[in-house]
């Protein structure tokens, strides 16, 4: 009704005391809209209160000041639209800077409204800790959110109060917030486990979020004075304060707040009534209240907190000299102080930091000591003299204590099985480096040690594809969202007990991993951050991440100088049907696509550039002189569809040009992969591990002649004595480079192909012959290849390796690298050799010898069954599959059902022929590896 | 009167990109040209039907609360639905839509639905934002989008209540928790369904603690 009426109108009306009537008119409040029309009412009527309006509402004479004293009933209405509404009212309230009005607020309706207030979040927290310890399997979890939510609403309302900085209000509020909430209820609670009525987390979550979101410094110092510092003498009943208000109690108001208004409003300005449980700081506070109104705020804020300590340390006179010695002397402080006198708070806060069950105390226990160490409100003093860290500040000792207790979180976190989740590490990480960074030296070298085994061995479990995409990934979205202390404790979900499966919805970083796969993700993330943290402590620069850095890459308009490269030209059509003449040129890690540069010849311009790692490349149906290509966009997400930079047809000149072009792109993007795995290889100090020698051989040799690997696999082939077969496979094999590109580009689809076979083929007790074979012959093919090669190799084994043929296979074969296949491609290409199968079958024989020492019953059958698999696999295999021959000959059935059943899946995903063949393949040796146990 | 459902809207953009206008326009179906700052409408509720049920509006303006922090991440978390307007005939008022969106996905409640409007679309000689733009923002974003106009109530109607069919239809997916008012969903009295303690609340002036 006021709404959109001129101004003065406005004015008028309002001046004629009709608005104050209709606000004091006792409503039908139980209907919903005349509640939502009156509260939006007397919102807007707040939105226009200033030094002049403020008159119109507010009576001096009669003391009426009906808008604000009405609106405060609603506090607590159920109507969350209706609180926030009365809150805004409020604070457009204290906004006004009118001594008068803001005296007639803290003197008739301060104390009632701010111990209702109190009250009013107090019963909230019960309820939230209700709703924790009620929780079964997460099931709460959607109420317990709205009731973390409610809870930050509260303290951000009450900071917004605080941030008004009206003076006389905040010390009222202070005082019942410190006195009848945050001590009685939350830091009490804290020691006494039998008088505990709330939950630990609960507790733990609310005293740190008032660290997190309030920085009102008299407050928050003598919070955080009594956790660290003080002992229960706090709150022994003290004589000077022994009427109602001064005792630490959390109890409820005795009136209801419209009753207490009531009852204020008749006892007229009676000085003793106005703040009958408020603190002894009175007269002095007086005459600054009516002094200064304006300036000088942060030096009274000062004095106020002087003030404030002092009465609060009262009743411990003697420990507070006792405190002032140690003070002097802080070198050995943290230790003594401990000793010397008892910390009850901080000792059940140190002691929470224990991670050996689960760190589902921890990672409050560590936000709470980061969000004390970086409150604005908290005295530095204070934190130095415990030794806390203090971040962006000089010292020379740290707490000895805590820095042990984060060591052994670190270490704990780089366990295998270790409980401690991603968020706890990060957190005792920037700990950690705030603590005792300027006494710069290593602390966690053993840590970051177990962490790397921990790593490789993780490394070694999975496939060299996907391992290197996760371990780029990883780094990129955990650079790309470093943690922020406030928004991860904004999530209810952490209140409740640490879970590990990702049904719940709940991030990574704030849940135990479930599965192969997040569980070497999170391997990798823990090794990111013990080797950033390392760094950082011995004062290195990193090197070496991210792997692929922006500024070493070749960018759009860079000129290049071409001469010597290898060129091709090409047409560009891209998706749009835009066409371009340009030359294709590969590089170590990019392929590009550039134009002649006019002025130097030989030069060229870049017009595209993009990671031969994320490329696809494929043929296009109709025309054999052109190719697709699509290049995606690295992305942080592994859930989003990978947006493409790239995605045009390259037309070359003729299928000649095409199938070069095609097989440089293909090599090009295995040969950067690789290149990639070597660093990673490095990174991890891959040597130390004895199970992780393939992958030095591997990195070694690669190292040695980096461009010509892929090249030698190509000459080899075409070495062999029926060259157009050997040529085909190898284009085969070329083919399926994109299949598989997609199949990682896709991770909810190719986990489960890829990562599958590992755990077979490690349980089967493989040879190293059979897994070199397959690691080589795949490596060009299978991500999955690297998997069962790498796998700690069982006893028989190696045995196996000491025999002669396989002896001279290992060295070469181990290394990954397709030289080491020729000794098997040679008898694989020419089909009709008879070597093969007879190496087979001495194999088998070995095998079958081996065998019959365990179980000798077993011989006959597994001995059959296994020549006869090679000759029909000899049958079944056409000639593009020929290259996977070697890996059937292998003599553990087994072993090969995994790899096989991968390599078929992969298939799959490129040409539907040749997985059919595959498939085939795979399924007939299913028969002969389980004869043996149906004998 | 009585409804199935009681959605709570907030309406979020830059000041004077016509909030208060489509709000007097959808509830009172008239439109107020002269623009007082100071003077914002504050609340509106009307009826609709969607699906044979009476759906009952309530339309929180949040005009003015932008310097208290407390008010403003308790607005969007009390809302199922939000309007976030622009004025397509000021560019500065789309920039913004970001800095908006973050605002409202950083405090509400994930599926709260967010509608795009570009106001003003009678004012096509003024246009500095093209619609194809406001299409793209509202695409990538995952937004419902529409360009309306307050003045000659073109569109007005089907923004809000296209947005509360959007809630309807996740309603009936079960994706909102319709017994947890904090969403912005409430259960009308006559509902069958049994109304949750807090649902069927007396709406009394002192409910004591514990109530959320």
């Amino acid at each position: 009704m006021f709404n959109n009426v001129p101004f003065s109108f406005t004015d008028y009306l309002l001046s004629n005391n009709h608005v104050n009537s209709i606000i004091v008119h006792k409503f039908d409040f139980s209907d919903e809209e005349i509640m939502a029309y009156y509260i939006s009412f007397l919102k807007t009527l707040s939105l226009k209160l200033n030094n002049h309006t403020v008159h119109f509402f507010y009576n001096e004479h009669t003391n009426d000041f009906a808008l604000y004293t009405e609106a405060i009933k609603f506090f607590n209405h159920p109507e969350s639209m209706v609180r926030i509404a009365v809150r805004t009212i409020t604070l457009n309230v204290y906004k006004v800077d009118n001594q008068h009005m803001l005296h007639y607020i803290r003197d008739k309706t301060a104390v009632p409204y701010f111990s209702n207030l109190v009250w009013f979040i107090g019963s909230h927290v019960i309820e939230l800790d209700k709703c924790v310890q009620t929780d079964e399997e997460h099931k709460n979890r959607g109420k317990l959110s709205d009731l973390v939510a409610e809870h930050l609403d509260h303290l951000h309302y009450l900071n917004d109060i605080l941030i008004i900085n009206c003076e006389f209000l905040n010390d009222v509020l202070t005082d019942h917030l410190l006195n009848r909430l945050f001590l009685p209820l939350y830091v009490y609670s804290l020691v006494s486990p039998e008088t505990r009525i709330i939950f630990l987390n609960v507790l733990l979550l609310c005293v740190l979020q008032v660290f997190l979101i309030i920085h009102y410094q008299p407050l928050v110092n003598a919070l955080a004075d009594v956790i660290l510092n003080g002992d229960l003498s706090v709150f022994i009943c003290q004589p000077d304060h022994a009427s109602a208000g001064g005792l630490r109690r959390f109890i409820k108001p005795p009136e209801s707040l419209e009753r207490s208004l009531e009852m204020s409003r008749h006892r007229g300005r009676k000085r003793t009534q106005k703040r009958p449980n408020y603190k002894n700081l009175g007269e002095e506070d007086e005459e600054r209240a009516g002094a200064g109104s304006g300036g000088g705020e942060l030096e009274e804020g000062w004095d106020d907190d002087k003030i404030e300590m002092v009465v609060m340390e009262k009743g411990k006179a003697s420990e507070l000299t006792e405190q002032n010695i140690t003070d002097e002397e802080k070198t050995a402080a943290a230790t003594r102080t401990h000793t010397q006198r008892s910390r009850p708070f901080l000792d059940m806060v140190y002691s929470a930091l224990d991670c050996t069950n689960d760190d589902y105390h921890a990672l409050f226990v560590l936000c709470l000591l980061y969000a004390i160490s970086h409150s604005k409100g908290v005295n530095r003093d204070l934190l130095e003299r415990l030794q806390l860290p203090v971040p962006d500040q000089e010292r020379r000792s740290y707490s000895m204590v805590l820095v042990e207790r984060l060591i052994r979180i670190t270490s704990q976190a780089a366990l295998p099985d270790g409980k401690v989740r991603l968020a706890t590490l990060e957190l005792s990480c920037l700990l950690l480096k705030q603590s005792v960074l300027s006494g710069s030296h290593c602390l966690i070298k053993d840590v970051h040690l177990a962490c790397l085994e921990e790593l490789s061995y993780m490394l070694s479990s999975q496939g060299e594809e996907i391992f290197l995409d996760m371990f780029e990934d990883e780094y990129r979205s955990m650079t790309s969202k470093p943690l922020n202390v406030e928004y991860l404790m904004m999530d209810a979900s952490i209140l409740l007990p640490p879970t590990g499966t990702p049904l719940t919805g709940i991030d990574f970083v704030k849940r135990r991993p479930c599965g192969d796969v997040e569980k070497t993700r999170k391997a990798i993330r823990v090794f990111f951050m013990l080797r950033s943290l390392s760094l950082q402590l011995q004062g290195e620069p990193e090197t070496q991440l991210p792997l692929t850095r922006p500024e070493d890459l070749i960018k759009t308009d860079d000129v290049l100088d071409l001469n010597n490269s290898d060129l091709i030209a090409c047409m560009v059509v891209s998706k749009d049907g835009s066409q371009a003449q340009r030359f294709l040129a590969v590089d170590v890690y990019q392929m590009s696509l550039v134009e002649p540069e006019t002025k130097r010849l030989g030069w060229g311009v870049v017009k595209f550039a993009g990671l031969l790692q994320d490329m696809q490349v494929s043929g296009v149906e109709d025309d054999s002189r052109a190719l697709n290509i699509v290049i995606h966009k690295p992305s942080s997400n592994p859930h989003a569809k990978p947006l493409p930079i790239l995605q045009a047809n390259f037309i070359f000149a003729d299928h000649i040009r095409c199938i070069i072009a095609k097989q440089r792109l293909a090599k090009g993007r295995i040969q950067a992969r690789r290149m990639k795995m070597q660093r990673i290889a490095a990174l991890l100090d891959l040597p130390v591990q004895p199970s992780a020698t393939e992958v030095l051989g591997f990195g070694q040799t690669a190292t040695g002649s980096p461009s010509g690997l892929p090249f030698r696999f190509y000459e080899q082939s075409r070495r062999a004595p029926n060259d157009p077969t050997a040529s085909r496979s190898v284009f085969a094999s070329v083919d399926k480079v994109p299949g598989f590109a997609v199949a990682h580009c896709v991770p909810q689809h190719s986990p489960s192909p890829l990562s599958s076979p590992s755990p077979p083929s490690s349980g089967s007790g493989s040879t190293g012959r059979c897994d070199s074979v397959t690691a080589s012959t795949t490596s060009f093919q299978s991500p999955s290849a690297l998997a069962p090669s790498l796998t700690p190799a069982s006893q028989p084994t190696i045995s196996l390796l000491t025999d002669s043929s396989a002896d001279t296979l290992s060295v070469e074969s181990l290394t990954l690298l397709p030289p080491a296949d020729s000794p098997h491609l040679h008898p694989c290409a020419a089909a009709h050799s008879l070597q093969t199968p007879d190496a087979s079958i001495m194999e088998d024989q070995r095998e079958a010898y081996r065998e019959r020492e365990e179980e000798p019953q077993e011989e006959d059958g597994s001995l059959m069954d296994e020549t006869e698999t090679d000759a029909t696999v000899k049958d079944e295999t056409t000639e593009t599959t020929e290259l996977i021959t070697p890996t059937d000959e292998g003599p553990e059935g087994a072993d090969q059902q995994g790899d096989d059943a991968s390599l078929g899946a992969e298939m799959e995903s490129t040409t539907a022929t040749e997985s059919v063949e595959d498939t085939g393949g795979a399924e007939m040796h299913k028969e002969p590896a389980d004869s043996p146990e149906l004998d | 009167m009585a409804y199935a459902y009681l959605f709570k809207y907030i309406i979020i953009g830059d000041t004077g990109v016509g909030k208060s206008c489509l709000l007097l326009q959808f509830t009172d179906k008239r439109f107020q040209p002269v623009h007082d700052l100071t003077i914002g409408v504050e609340f509106g509720a009307r009826m609709i039907t969607i699906d044979g049920k009476q759906i009952k509006l309530q339309i929180w303006d949040t005009a003015g609360q932008e310097s208290f922090r407390s008010i403003t991440r308790s607005y969007y978390r009390g809302a199922a639905g939000a309007l976030l307007v622009y004025d397509i005939t000021r560019r500065d008022t789309f920039n913004h839509l970001t800095t908006w969106l973050e605002d409202a996905r950083q405090h509400s409640n994930s599926n709260m639905v967010i509608m795009l409007i570009g106001n003003k679309s009678d004012l096509e000689s003024r246009r500095e934002v093209k619609k194809e733009e406001g299409e793209a923002f509202a695409r990538e974003h995952g937004l419902i989008f529409m360009e309306t106009s307050a003045k000659t109530a073109s569109n007005v109607e089907e923004a809000f209540i296209n947005t509360a069919k959007e809630i309807y239809e996740k309603i009936q997916e079960g994706v909102f928790d319709i017994n947890n008012e904090a969403n912005g969903i409430k259960i009308g009295p006559q509902h069958p369904t049994t109304n949750s303690p807090l649902s069927s609340n007396q709406g009394g002036q002192h409910a004591g603690g514990g109530c959320c």
